[in-house]
């Protein structure tokens, strides 16, 4: 047969082009669509079924029922001038409402503006008959209430920001940025002078601007610039009495304060495998408020403020290079010096000289940090790494009140003006395959000071506070990346680390040794192509041995405390992502974590009396709390711009903490003769979600 | 005339037919060699990058894809003939890519370098080979770790102990996507602990100013380091506290008469401070200014928190 034979006549030429011209113009427009920012307005109603005091402190739908889903995205520019208007528009039914619009000229300026409102809400219910809450003024019922009213604790953050950056030309530009937050609300508190209830009025106001400028070439990169802050407390003191006008405790809150700090950190490529950096800053922070007292007794050579003062330097240098093909190095010097200028007054002394007195107690700490870092390349796919690291710290509390022996009497914890610590690291990565990667690193660390500054107190000299005491630290941690089958990736990690810390005879108390251990296995599977599996497991197991002396108190014998306190975490995540259809998209995700905090602590009694006061009961029982969580998500295509999402929730929380509770598991009551108030939480908590969104989407 | 006619406009569609076929850019200037192989139907879709910041050509700094990925006269002229596969780019960013990772690193520190970026190679993420490509999708039209909602998935890829501490009762906001991990972490710069600001207090103090004091009586370890008794990431106890009390006070304190209490609850209603160590706030039913007090009142329990 003969083949057909393509003539290019003037008419088929005319059709082959118009037929070309017609495909690039396709072509076009589908390119634009592939390549043109897109946006989305996302519209829907979604309930809870119930109530979830727990899980719902923080998303705004705490309370069983209806709640409003919209958000969108809107992202536009112009392809002339490459200038974006972006929206982003979250939770806008709901009370964690967001919303951030940005206008750039790319290359050139920007200008946002940020908008974000933040409610914690307490997930325990106070029944209380405590006046006042709310405000400064609060009372205390005495007798005891019988009536008591449930209260929602809780506080909402809202927050504007703003921002300007500006592209100078020649390397440089400069970049604005200021946030105003309001904190409102009330907090658990107490009444200080008693266990009695109170919650904390809180009215504040933060403010912060930030001002840089900055210069970038190919080899030196440098900003400097202005960063302040400044905190105003609308409440400064609460007055709490009994109802009956005894017991009157004024109680203080945060004075206002405010930092300044001025930086700059620069960095230089020397070569091409070489960089030095360099950052300073210094910071003046204040709290100069007149103190206020209310109607208490004050001791005359008190201030009128404290006129506080804490400046801050830091200064660091580091630089780094690769010598050759198979080894860099590191080297790291840090200076950071934290000096309370606050000048040390007499806040309280109670007769003509010193007996009960108290001064202000100014923290001043100085470290500094050098840090040596070396890695090699090694044939076969292997770099070794080996680091060493000291900090050197030198801390002062000047000494206020001081006996005979230049013992501070008013000092609660032993003291130590030098610390030191010192690390050793090695690190050895190796990829043992296209398809394996493996990494094991270890560190020993050890942490000394000088001798202590003992307290008055001969029994508080027996420990070793946790921050301060001689300590050796153990690490290791083992990575393993493994691919077996192409669509299959395993991520096996282990990490192990103990402490021990130093004691002694004249010294046997605080922690003794404490360790973590983690385990944890991710896998992802790829289905098919249009479906992927995920899921992962991990246990995390906290120890620590914490050894005290317990005085003779309430009937209880004087006792040597063991405890040996536990921390065990399981959690399991499970994901998995399809497209059974064109126009179909599922999602299912499961989380379950289950968390077991255990308390044992052995007594063993030294003096005569009974394990535990009167009416006390212990050791503290185990703490269970277990989530569960399954998220379904579906997302159908009606058309290519619009889509519906359906998602359903479930979970579930249970915990047995005894945090709000007497011993026989009623629920824990302030006061004995006086309050009542109770703070009780649900201990299972069990709710549905049903939502549903229309979503469209638009260039 | 008709034939002139004719004759132009088909020699000018025929021009227009021949043009088409030779590549011409689509998204990034001089990417013609790449996109007329790579589209979003490839194994290695590239298209989408039109949609962020570096596909935007109105802007002379953004890249072509040369610019990153080099210009790769191997992986261009292979020819099937010569058997075996195709040499990749010369730069490429896959979790296999035999590129050293300071390589890879450095394509995008030749425009990023500035900024917080400043002391990227001192900082820890790149100290353990992390390389940018590690978390951003640069190709992808919303890069998930810059989306405050999704950024803690990238992280969590690594830090398999901040993603169970998230999920424990008493957390940050971060599932609830009010919070993220860069809320609190420069992740590119060299402080200790790859903060955002030079020290645990000062990054904790851009939302807790209260705590910042001076105070007219200091507490001397919230002065120093609120981690000392917070584990900020998530834990079982509230306050974000790393221990319960009593157990996290008697960490420090030791002394004579109730501050040496066993862990234990009460009974029922009691005012016996020997007895409320545990339950309610514990030591906070009584200290509860405990990151500082600015009582001026002439009294010893005025030192301690109390008022």
């Amino acid at each position: 047969m003969r083949k057909p034979v393509f003539k290019l006549t003037a008419l088929s030429a005319v059709l082959a082009g118009a037929h070309g011209f017609a495909q690039a113009q396709a072509e076009d427009a589908e390119v634009a669509a592939l390549t043109a920012p897109e946006s989305s307005v996302s519209v829907g109603l979604g309930y809870w079924s119930k109530d979830r005091p727990r899980l719902g402190t923080y998303d705004g739908m705490r309370e069983q029922g209806a709640y409003g889903l919209l958000d969108a995205w809107i992202n536009t520019r112009d392809e002339r001038t490459g200038t974006w208007f972006t929206l982003d528009a979250r939770n806008l039914g709901l009370e964690t409402r967001e919303l951030r619009a940005d206008w750039l000229r790319q290359g050139n300026m920007g200008l946002s503006f940020e908008y974000s409102r933040t409610p914690r809400d307490e997930p325990y219910t106070v029944l209380t008959g405590v006046q006042g809450i709310g405000t400064t003024t609060q009372r205390v019922p005495s007798p005891s209430a019988t009536a008591l009213n449930e209260l929602h604790l809780g506080t909402v953050r809202e927050a504007m920001g703003a921002g300007f950056t500006k592209i100078l030309g020649g390397g440089y530009d400069v970049r604005f940025s200021f946030k105003s937050e309001d904190k409102t609300g009330d907090r658990l508190w107490g009444r200080g002078g008693a266990a009695e209830f109170a919650a904390e009025p809180i009215n504040s106001s933060t403010r912060q601007i930030e001002a840089v400028l900055a210069y970038a070439s190919k080899a030196f990169q440098v900003q400097g610039g202005y960063y302040g802050s400044w905190y105003t407390n609308h409440n400064s003191l609460v007055d709490t009495a009994l109802t009956t006008g005894a017991s009157p405790f004024f109680l203080s809150l945060p004075l206002d304060n405010q930092a300044h700090q001025v930086f700059a950190n620069a960095g230089f490529s020397l070569s091409e495998h070489t960089r030095a950096t360099f950052k300073v800053a210094y910071t003046r922070a204040t709290q100069d408020e007149v103190i206020p007292t209310g109607p208490v007794a004050v001791f005359a050579g008190a201030p009128a403020g404290l006129d506080g003062r804490i400046d801050t330097m830091l200064l660091q240098a580091g630089l780094t290079s690769r010598t050759s093909a198979t080894f860099s190095w590191l080297a790291n010097l840090r200076y950071y010096d934290v000096d309370d200028n606050t000048p040390q007054v007499r806040i309280v002394q109670t007769g003509p000289t010193c007996g009960t007195c108290v001064d202000n107690t100014p923290l001043s700490f100085r470290t500094i940090t050098g840090k040596l870092e070396g890695t090699y390349r090694m044939i076969h796919g292997v770099s070794l790494l080996g680091g060493l690291e000291h900090s050197m710290q030198e801390r002062n509390v000047p000494v206020g009140n001081f006996n005979a022996s230049g013992v501070d009497l008013q000092r609660y914890v032993p003291f130590r003006a030098d610390l030191d610590e010192t690390t050793f690291r090695l690190e050895a990565r190796r990829s043992l395959a296209e398809t394996l990667n493996g990494r094991i690193a270890l560190s020993h660390s050890r942490r000394d000071g000088s001798d202590y500054t003992l307290t008055n107190d001969p029994r508080g000299d027996q420990i070793n506070p946790i921050h301060i005491a001689d300590r050796d630290r153990n690490k290791v941690k083992l990575m393993l990346d493994w691919t077996p089958l192409q669509p299959l990736t395993l991520t096996f990690n282990l990490e192990h680390a103990k402490d021990e810390y130093g004691t002694s005879s004249a010294r046997p108390y605080g922690l003794t040794e404490g360790s973590a251990a983690l385990y944890s296995i991710d896998a992802a599977y790829a289905i098919s192509e249009t479906w992927q599996l995920s899921a992962w497991y991990t246990r995390d197991h906290t120890e620590a041995n914490q050894l005290g002396q317990r005085n003779a108190d309430g009937g209880a014998a004087e006792a040597v405390k063991d405890a040996h306190l536990e921390d065990i975490g399981d959690t399991f995540g499970l994901g998995l992502r399809g497209k059974p259809m064109p126009k179909l998209k599922l999602g299912v995700d499961v989380l379950y974590s289950r968390n077991v905090n255990k308390y044992p602590e052995t007594l063993t009694l030294t003096g005569a009396g009974t394990p535990y006061p009167a009416g006390s009961v212990g050791p503290l029982p185990n703490i269970t709390n277990k989530l569960t969580r399954l998220n379904l998500m579906a997302i159908y295509a009606l058309e290519k711009s619009a889509e519906l999402r359906f998602d359903y929730i479930h979970e579930r929380w249970q915990t047995d903490d005894w945090s709000w509770m007497f011993a026989d598991g009623t629920p824990f009551t302030y006061g004995s003769t006086t309050d009542g108030t109770q703070v009780v939480q649900a201990p299972k908590q069990s709710a549905n979600f049903i939502g549903a969104r229309y979503i469209y989407r638009f260039r | 005339m008709s034939r002139t006619l004719l004759f132009f406009v088909t020699a000018f569609l025929a021009i227009g037919a021949h043009a088409q076929d030779a590549p011409k850019d689509r998204v990034l200037t001089g990417d013609a060699k790449c996109t007329r192989c790579h589209d979003e139907n490839d194994s290695f879709p590239v298209l989408e990058i039109g949609k962020t910041k570096h596909g935007t050509r109105a802007d002379s700094r953004t890249p072509s894809c040369t610019s990153c990925h080099g210009e790769s006269a191997g992986h261009m002229g292979w020819k099937r003939e010569a058997g075996g596969t195709r040499p990749k780019p010369e730069v490429s960013f896959s979790k296999t890519s035999k590129v050293p990772m300071e390589a890879r690193t450095q394509t995008c520190l030749a425009c990023h370098q500035g900024s917080s970026r400043i002391d990227w190679q001192m900082s820890a993420h790149a100290r353990q080979d992390v390389t940018c490509s590690s978390c951003h999708q640069v190709h992808a039209a919303r890069d998930p770790v810059r989306d405050k909602l999704a950024q803690s998935d990238t992280c969590f890829a690594c830090h398999k102990e901040q993603r169970v501490q998230v999920n424990r009762p008493v957390h940050h906001p971060i599932p609830e996507g009010k919070m993220s991990c860069s809320s609190c972490h420069n992740v590119h710069g060299g402080n200790p602990k790859q903060l955002v600001r030079d020290s645990t207090n000062e990054t904790c103090y851009t939302c807790h100013m209260e705590k910042r004091g001076p105070f007219v009586h200091n507490h001397a370890p919230v002065q120093e380091d609120c981690g000392i008794c917070h584990q900020p990431h998530g834990t079982t106890i509230a306050s974000l506290l790393k221990s319960r009390s009593p157990f996290l006070c008697q960490e420090c304190h030791s002394d004579t008469t109730h501050r040496s209490q066993a862990g234990a609850l009460p009974g029922g209603r009691t005012t016996s401070t020997g007895a409320l160590g545990s339950v309610g706030r514990g030591c906070l039913n009584c200290h509860t200014n405990i990151h500082g007090s600015n009582s001026k009142e002439n009294s010893g329990t005025a030192g301690r928190f109390r008022r």
